[in-house]
């Protein structure tokens, strides 16, 4: 196997090495969809999509270990970051349909996402519903073959150049909390849907609200894992995003501390970079035990321990940054400096559920302590 | 001890409040990542209120209260090294607006689109550039103050100032981050505090959970001690008492940004809410000076000056 992986990792960096974009990833509008369905049509055509994905999808069938070895080359060759507009549909919209999907969904949408044919976003927030994601109210009114949505979502990053949506709405009128919820396929260019970008604090303007006025969605290509179950289809999706969608961004994190590592010249700042250097390893060690436990299946709560630790090493890592290179350094400068990780790291400690709700989830579902509230 | 103000600080600050109050200071209506008030600058000016440190009844504390209650605006002017380095300077010397550099005049400063001096501590120089503004390219940035960078020295008026003046520029400089970020952080935590208090999530207030409570509570205290460090800091002019108050409020400041943010979760990350008028600056004064790094580096060599 050991050997396997050497040649794995040597094709795939020869590969990298010919194919890495010259230019950084545009982060937001029209030009970030078009870079990023590049950028996957070019990863599909060389072999290099959707590694663990089964070949019945245009992916490859390979093992997690795999996986691992391709993305720590991803990082070493400076590949573009995972944390763009195709992430929601590679690394969880697509696995949550390989989940929960029946097979025309699956054979319709999921060679598109590998082929970058399709861009997907992710509708659960509401103005009303953050952390308390149940409390949700938009609408899906069931007319016939057809559900008409009404209702709002926010947060719903880069919904302004998607195809496509994954959609969590209350179809149950009266229905509370968990219950009567449906997990829906969205077309973004449905009659009814008006998207309007909101400027961040880090720069782009990636984040979106959506709004539904009578969107009209047939049942049977939309709905996945059944009406009235999309919760259990949310938990599928938030378990993917909790827990393995960040595997590259993970690995790239080790990479980034390895860079603050050789630049560090400074002996004050040696004893904070060394405890990062430190606490990257930790991560990388637990986010392999994780990955490679739940290969083939849906990842469950520990995913949020591995959540929690790189969202809180994130905004560590990018402090210790501004440290050590001051704010005179074109390191910091521009979209993709060290400026612009530190400010996009305040997200990742709310995106996907807050670090709040991740350590209630590790104390009450992995620890077994009674409920906080 | 006292720590109330006294009765020339009640009437500066008092002074200070109607000026701001008769402008109409508000957070800009469009989203936007600057944040710097023209009028407030040159109003600042006029009335005299950044020169006070000069005078014989005010003193440097009057002045650090001064730019500590200016940094809780939603709008920034050049207020701290007017107030706090300028008076090292015979009057007119060192022209206001005063923008800041280390190491080379070519570094992007905060306020050098608006300033007529640059000071450069350039190690063992101290540099002073007479700053014209077709000379300054406006720099792109995050950090919410307006920065710019000389690109070149070629036809600017550039002294050598008396070096003897570095260890001072470097002082008053370290008292005049950790003043704003007092500041800074008690408007930011204001803001947060008005979020929690209205914004419901599992039908409960978000400041009702002991969570939200508990690191706002420490925010509180930490914005507290910056504040009482910064101001005696500015009563001693004492260089070990900045470089301590410095080394605290840059330490303090990613934690405290963090969790403000946190609370006010998504719509926090937007230009659509207020937070980031303070949080941006904070952030940029957190790199400043050779950050914490830098100040604690100064305040092991106050502590222990035979090394």
């Amino acid at each position: 196997m050991a050997v396997q992986l050497d040649d794995f990792r040597a094709d795939a960096r020869a590969w990298l090495t010919d194919n890495v974009p010259a230019h950084d990833a545009p982060l937001d509008g029209p030009q970030s969809r078009a870079f990023v369905l590049e950028w996957q049509r070019r990863m599909y055509e060389g072999g290099w999509a959707g590694l663990t994905w089964s070949k019945d999808f245009g992916g490859r069938d390979l093992s997690v270990a795999e996986q691992i070895v391709w993305f720590e080359e991803y990082a070493r060759a400076g590949a573009p970051s995972t944390h763009n507009a195709s992430f929601v549909g590679v690394n969880h919209a697509g696995p949550t349909l390989i989940a929960c999907a029946n097979d025309a969904q699956k054979a319709f949408h999921l060679p598109k996402i590998l082929k970058g044919e399709a861009i997907w976003c992710q509708g659960f927030s509401e103005p009303g519903a953050g952390s308390d994601l149940a409390a949700l109210r938009c609408a899906g009114r069931i007319e016939g073959d057809e559900i008409v949505v009404d209702g709002q979502k926010i947060w719903s990053s880069y919904a302004d150049v998607a195809d496509y949506q994954e959609l969590l709405i209350r179809t149950e009128p009266g229905s509370q909390r968990h219950k009567g919820l449906s997990w829906v396929i969205c077309p973004m260019d449905a009659p009814g849907i008006t998207v309007r970008p909101i400027a961040t604090m880090a720069g782009p303007a990636k984040f979106c609200e959506v709004f539904y006025d009578g969107v009209r969605l047939k049942i049977a290509d939309a709905v996945v894992g059944g009406i009235g179950n999309g919760w259990q289809t949310a938990m599928a999706t938030l378990g993917f995003e909790r827990g393995t969608a960040s595997l590259a961004l993970q690995i790239g994190m080790v990479d980034k501390v390895e860079r603050l590592v050789r630049d560090c010249n400074d002996a004050m700042l040696a004893p904070v970079i060394a405890d990062l250097r430190a606490d990257a390893a930790a991560l990388k060690a637990m986010s392999y035990s994780f990955a490679t436990s739940c290969e083939r299946g849906t990842p469950g709560p520990e995913g949020s321990m591995i959540r929690l630790y790189f969202a809180e090493l994130s905004k560590r890592v990018a402090a210790a940054a501004i440290d050590l290179y001051g704010l005179a350094s074109p390191k910091l400068a521009g979209a993709h400096g060290w400026a612009y990780d530190y400010l996009d790291a305040f997200s990742e400690t709310i995106a996907g559920g807050t670090a709040e709700i991740q350590r209630n989830i590790i104390g009450e579902r992995m620890l077994g302590l009674p409920r906080a509230r | 001890m006292n720590f109330e103000p006294d009765e020339n600080q009640s009437a500066v600050l008092d002074g200070l409040e109607q000026l701001v109050s008769s402008l109409g200071i508000e957070p800009p209506k469009h989203p936007t990542v600057q944040a710097f008030s023209d009028r407030l600058d040159s109003e600042l000016a006029a009335s005299g209120f950044l020169g006070i440190a000069r005078e014989e009844e005010f003193s440097l504390l009057d002045a650090a209260l001064l730019v500590e209650r200016l940094a809780r605006l939603p709008l920034s002017a050049e207020a701290a090294a007017s107030a706090l380095i300028g008076p090292l300077f015979p009057a007119d010397e060192v022209p206001r607006p005063i923008a800041l550099a280390r190491g080379t005049p070519f570094a992007p400063a905060r306020f050098l689109v608006q300033a007529r001096s640059l000071l450069v501590d350039a190690g063992d120089q101290l540099l002073h550039v007479a700053v014209e503004p077709e000379h300054v390219a406006p720099v792109d940035s995050l950090f919410a103050y307006p920065y710019g960078r000389i690109e070149s020295l070629e036809g600017l008026r550039v002294r050598e100032l008396d070096p003897r003046i570095l260890p001072d520029l470097r002082r008053r400089w370290r008292l005049a981050i950790a003043v704003e970020s007092a500041g800074l952080m008690q408007a930011a935590i204001d803001t947060v505090l008005a979020h929690v208090k209205t914004r419901k999530q599992f039908g409960r207030a978000l400041g009702s959970f002991q969570v939200v409570q508990h690191r706002l509570a420490i925010a509180a205290t930490t914005a507290e001690a910056t504040k009482w460090l910064a101001f005696r800091a500015a009563w001693s002019d004492d260089a070990a008492d900045c470089a301590l108050a410095a080394t605290y409020a840059q330490d303090a400041i990613p934690t405290l940004c963090y969790d403000l943010h946190q609370f006010c979760g998504a719509m926090g990350l937007t230009l659509e809410f207020d937070l980031h008028l303070w949080t941006y600056r904070l952030k940029a004064l957190l790199g400043e000076l050779g950050g914490s790094s830098g100040q604690a580096a100064a305040a092991s060599a106050a502590a222990w000056p035979e090394g």
